[in-house]
């Protein structure tokens, strides 16, 4: 399918570009590329890299030996958390957690586990970088958002900034995922410009063309100095795929989520900043709905 | 579901699993393996969801190569002994097949990866049928096949009682803990089959009411998570202080019904001079005795002190008939007095 009819959806049309450029996560120790796909993706704008495959390896033992002590570690924790509990964590404090905070921003570190993109990779304007906020405290996603579509002769919208985590992953190198049924409220503590964001959450799926799935909902910011906590049930999201909302609606399993997203993609050209204190989840007791849209069926049940 | 879809469904895979404990030829038993297979795929898939679409893909993945396996042993027992009367005696190369296409088709332990994704992504009616009524007919198959390899059998029977142990003990997703606790029994029944098929179909008549009972007592309470099991003594206190009983039984602690094939078990295997067998699989026992124990404890043992983890509905008169459960609960916790009769009827 070409750019052009993606871009035609008129809902989320910031949005979709991300979800089919969007930077590859690159390892922990700044690793290779993990999947021949990501490792023959090339940025727009950086050079090309003609060295034969055995000259772009670089060969190093402190690396090496490093790399393993870290992927040992990592199994290591794996083999004694489960003789904690569920998590690593007792049973009975899974049992009686109510909050959680998932992703806090309290050092350059915190830094690493987020990719940050724009339609600059397809040939836009728009910039987005993302840095710590004053007293090492919150991140600050900012930069200029342009709707003005690259000259590539097919591209008809453009103009989005995006954040997005990147996927957890346990020793050698495998995906693991957030098992958030204990909760079923999105906590986020946030300070923006006004303007409205989408949050993406992306759950673990098993077919390739299930790869661009993901669950979605609006942020809107106040503008101005003072923190809005924002508190979000996971039965508001939504599904979508690249961007366009599915007609067949289901709520969002909790038990394998994979990463989390913020997307800018308003048309308004100019300045935008969020700051992000924590990003948390939570079990709101009063809210009991499983899913907030129809379920409706296309064709008479058979 | 339309009710003429779900009966033919349901008949069918009630053919495919009477046709495979009728039949005495081998691909007739595949057939059956294959009508039951196919039948319970719609089930599964029904709802649509992402994940009932991957636990489906992945039961069917692992249900039709097993049963190429069974062809392709059956075809070529047939080859080499020019028979495909399944009484017959195998050879050995195609009864060594036929036994791990069985343990795939079953989800015995080292080939059990599948079993706690597709039980996982199913909802709990059709997760109750794929533990129970999916298994009869492999197992009876395999009742059929004995003896075969006896290092292979002992094999698969103590890994899958400590991988169901050990990989059931931090779930807090009950499926899950079910399909582990599915792999467990299917340990015992396997580590006794090559020397009592009596005493394994005995382990497998007391495991299916204890199953039944387990998956419908979760679908009460409308709980897939053990927080959400916590909120369940105010939805049905009754209910709350039976489950325990229930899972006990399932731990296999006298002097609930679960007990009896366990302590059958461990003695014939005494019996047959394989002492540190029983004690392997005794001690693996006691790993699913602990997380059986733990739903027990966040169920009824405690009372949340902060709010309930779960929402507590309407307490409306039911209109789903209790009987089953009733029945299926009782079996599971008072059978064990009739041991010396059950042991009467056992012995030749």
């Amino acid at each position: 399918m070409s750019l052009s009819r993606i871009a035609r959806h008129p809902l989320l049309l910031g949005c979709v570009r991300h979800q089919l450029f969007l930077n590859p996560s690159p390892l922990p120790g700044g690793a290779c590329m993990r999947s021949l796909s990501r490792a023959q993706y090339r940025r727009p704008g950086q050079p090309k890299d003609n060295r034969p495959p055995w000259k772009r390896i670089k060969f190093d033992f402190a690396k090496g030996v490093e790399g393993v002590k870290r992927q040992l570690t990592l199994l290591k924790k794996e083999l004694l958390d489960p003789l904690v509990g569920p998590e690593g964590k007792p049973m009975l404090e899974h049992m009686l957690e109510q909050n959680r905070v998932v992703w806090e921003f309290r050092g350059p570190e915190c830094l690493e586990q987020w990719s940050v993109s724009s339609d600059r990779e397809i040939g836009g304007q728009s910039e987005a970088y993302l840095k710590l906020g004053r007293n090492n405290n919150t991140c600050l996603l900012y930069g200029t958002l342009c709707a003005a579509p690259p000259r590539d002769g097919e591209t008809r919208y453009s103009g989005y900034c995006t954040m997005r985590s990147k996927q957890r992953l346990c020793s050698f190198d495998r995906k693991t995922h957030f098992d958030w049924t204990s909760f079923n409220t999105l906590h986020l503590r946030v300070r923006g410009d006004g303007r409205p964001w989408m949050i993406n959450l992306a759950p673990e799926t098993y077919f390739s063309h299930q790869k661009d799935d993901m669950y979605s909902y609006f942020l809107y910011t106040r503008g101005g100095p003072y923190w809005q906590e924002v508190k979000i049930p996971f039965s508001k999201f939504f599904l979508g795929h690249r961007g366009r909302i599915q007609d067949d609606q289901h709520h969002l399993w909790l038990d394998k989520i994979n990463t989390i997203g913020f997307t800018l993609g308003d048309k308004v050209d100019g300045p935008f900043q969020l700051e992000i204190d924590f990003i948390g989840v939570c079990k709101d007791y009063a809210h009991t709905e499983e899913f907030a849209y129809e379920k409706y069926k296309r064709n008479p049940e058979v | 579901m339309n009710p003429f879809v779900l009966s033919i469904l349901l008949l069918s895979l009630g053919l495919g699993t009477t046709l495979t404990f009728a039949s005495s030829h081998w691909l007739l038993a595949w057939m059956g393996l294959e009508i039951s297979t196919l039948a319970i795929i719609p089930l599964m898939a029904q709802h649509h969801h992402p994940r009932a679409v991957e636990a489906t893909t992945k039961y069917f993945i692992t249900q039709a190569a097993a049963a190429a396996l069974i062809l392709f042993a059956s075809t070529t027992n047939a080859w080499i002994t020019g028979q495909w009367d399944i009484n017959f005696n195998l050879h050995a190369f195609p009864a060594s097949l036929l036994t791990m296409a069985l343990a795939l088709k079953m989800g015995l332990a080292p080939v059990h990866f599948w079993l706690p994704e597709v039980l996982q992504g199913l909802d709990l009616t059709t997760g109750l049928i794929l533990s129970t009524w999916q298994k009869l007919a492999p197992f009876i198959l395999m009742c059929q096949i004995m003896p075969v390899n006896p290092s292979l059998i002992t094999f698969l029977g103590i890994a899958s009682t400590l991988v169901g142990g050990w990989g059931g003990l931090n779930q807090t997703q009950l499926r899950k803990i079910l399909a582990y606790s599915s792999i467990a029994h299917l340990g015992w029944m396997v580590l006794v089959m090559q020397f009592n098929q009596q005493l394994a179909l005995l382990a497998l008549v007391i495991y299916i009411p204890m199953t039944f009972s387990t998956f419908m007592i979760f679908k009460t309470n409308s709980s897939t998570t053990m927080n959400t099991l916590a909120a369940s003594w105010a939805k049905t206190p009754a209910l709350t202080a039976i489950t325990p009983l229930v899972l006990l039984s399932l731990g296999g602690l006298p002097p609930l019904s679960g007990f009896m094939p366990k302590w059958m078990i461990l003695q014939e295997l005494t019996k047959q001079g394989i002492p540190l067998t029983a004690s392997v699989a005794a001690l693996s026992a006691l790993f699913s005795l602990y997380f059986y124990l733990r739903v027990s404890y966040a169920m009824t043992l405690t009372i949340s002190p902060n709010n309930l983890n779960a929402t507590t509905p309407w307490r409306l008169q039911t209109t789903s008939s209790t009987l089953p459960l009733a029945i299926s609960t009782t079996i599971s916790a008072m059978l064990l007095p009739l041991a010396p009769a059950t042991l009467a009827l056992l012995s030749p």
